[in-house]
């Protein structure tokens, strides 16, 4: 479903991803793992074509999508959920929501069965964005990139920056869409749930792909754990 | 001192000139929130809605006409300008301030040579005068206030309830996350720019009854729709309404009392004033 070759990203003249190449099959759940700067958030970017590589591929369903708008990438059919919820604070839940359709069609059916998996975000249709809490803000994020019920989910560090007490149900959310079918490309710094929840994960260092590594495999590998993420 | 009349005719006439003021700096306003591009030839598209409007009554001889074709004209322009002129250049903010300073030029002498110099005058649609607490008052005047109430309200709904005006919020929001989520960010910079330059074509028709037609109208205008857009706070349309009817009837109620020029120092004295109090205007939350 996504295949990323050898692709090289740059932040102006910073070159921070370096021949990175990855793929996600279709129903499955591959976690990008690293320490803080080590370019995950960098690979979901360029993915979007938020900030596209100068060199290297990107395919989905078969289709070179490098370089694209990201417009014309997300109505391609891929939700993408950012490290920081990017929440349009004065606007309201409802219209966060829809914001997350881009082009699609408005399904009431299908926002009344994400409330099933979000009561929260439901109940809170009416109030503005930017008055939500970080756990709520989240759970928006996420309801918003599965509006338009997307082939391919892109998961920045979904319980990044939220309160302790938030990150079990946040976690279990999370668990819930892996097991809905969903194809996710997911980054986070919570070794447990990358574990629960992918089927391979590939570890960065440095904007490179160092390992590519199986979740029992790296729940037995201390060195890999220590070296990649520092745990 | 003036009399109770001429006040309440100064107060009229400061509403209808407000709330005209509003419907061009709207446009203006619609277009920087969203686009960040200060446009210089706002006042031109105005101008062309009122030469194109008098093209039109000459050609038809229906008023009503000249007030849907020169604004869908100009709406459409102003797409076509948003595109070809200034897409290529829209990163760079002081080369667009250049750009359209340019298309200020080139607009107001296309004006001259399809238009010619001097003002001509147009025949107000609606005939006759009401009369209110004593005073008598063209009924045009109160319908162009009524129709540019009109036009702030349907803009103001077109803003909060439907997809586009959403999508115009949220691009000013957020860019980048609106473009990802498949937000059309080309297509709705060209309606953006369109809708504005269409809007400010129509206040060009509605007024031309009013203050007649001329190739340099708009540079007229534009001083004042830039005030009204920096009192009001930039992006933001209901600061706009409110720093448009201040302006205009500070204005009007202080020719009573001093010359014209000096109440046009007046104004503008009090508008820079508050400037510096509060540099970010009336409203900062944008589009609403």
């Amino acid at each position: 479903m996504l295949s990323v070759d050898s692709i090289d990203t740059y932040y102006g003249q910073s070159h921070i991803l370096h021949d990175v190449s990855f793929e996600a099959g279709t129903n499955e759940v591959v976690a990008l793992l690293g320490r803080n700067g080590a370019g995950k958030t960098t690979t979901m970017r360029s993915v979007m074509g938020l900030t596209p590589p100068r060199t290297g591929t990107i395919r989905f369903d078969g289709t070179d999508i490098t370089g694209d708008a990201p417009s014309s990438i997300a109505n391609r059919g891929i939700g993408y959920v950012p490290q920081d919820r990017r929440m349009f604070p004065e606007m309201t839940v409802e219209e966060n929501l829809r914001m997350g359709l881009g082009k699609a069609p408005f399904d009431p059916d299908r926002m009344e069965r994400l409330f099933e998996r979000f009561p929260r975000v439901g109940e809170r249709l009416d109030q503005r964005a930017g008055t939500l809490s970080g756990g709520e803000q989240q759970m928006v994020a996420m309801a918003r990139a599965l509006m338009r019920d997307p082939q391919l989910l892109l998961l920045d560090e979904p319980t990044e920056g939220l309160m302790p007490s938030l990150i079990p149900e946040i976690a279990e959310i999370t668990q819930a869409i892996a097991t809905a079918g969903y194809t996710i490309v997911i980054v986070e710094q919570n070794v447990d749930l990358v574990l629960d929840i992918a089927d391979r994960i590939y570890l960065l260092q440095n904007g490179r792909i160092g390992e590519t590594v199986t979740p029992e495999a790296l729940e037995q590998n201390d060195a890999i754990l220590e070296e990649y993420l520092g745990v | 001192m003036p009399t109770g009349e001429q006040i309440l005719i100064a107060v009229l006439n400061g509403v209808t000139w407000g709330l005209i003021i509003a419907l061009i700096a709207l446009g203006l306003n619609l277009i920087f929130g969203l686009l960040k591009v200060v446009n210089l030839a706002h006042g031109s598209l105005y101008m062309l809605g009122a030469v194109g409007g008098w093209f039109v009554i000459g050609a038809t001889g229906s008023f009503l006409v000249a007030a849907v074709v020169a604004p869908l004209a100009v709406g459409f322009l102003g797409m076509v300008i948003e595109r070809v002129a200034l897409r290529p250049i829209e990163e760079d903010i002081p080369t667009t301030l250049i750009a359209t300073f340019a298309l200020l030029i080139v607009l107001d002498q296309i004006g001259l040579l399809v238009f010619g110099p001097g003002t001509r005058s147009v025949s107000a649609p609606i005939q006759g005068s009401v009369t209110l607490a004593g005073i008598t008052y063209p009924l045009y005047r109160l319908s162009v206030a009524v129709v540019s109430l009109g036009l702030m309200g349907a803009l103001y709904l077109f803003l909060h309830r439907t997809r586009y005006g959403m999508w115009m919020r949220g691009v000013r929001q957020d860019l980048e996350m609106a473009s990802a989520l498949g937000i059309p960010r080309s297509q709705v910079y060209v309606v953006t720019f369109g809708l504005g330059a269409g809007l400010a074509a129509l206040a060009g028709v509605l007024l031309s009854p009013i203050v007649g037609v001329n190739h340099l109208m708009g540079l007229d205008i534009l001083a004042v729709a830039f005030i009204v857009v920096i009192v009001g706070g930039l992006g933001s349309l209901k600061g706009v309404l409110v720093a448009s009817l201040v302006y205009a009837l500070v204005e009007n109620i202080g020719t009573l009392y001093i010359t014209t020029v000096d109440a046009r120092v007046l104004t503008l004295s009090l508008m820079i004033a508050f400037v510096i109090v509060r540099p970010d205007g009336l409203f900062e939350e944008g589009l609403g």
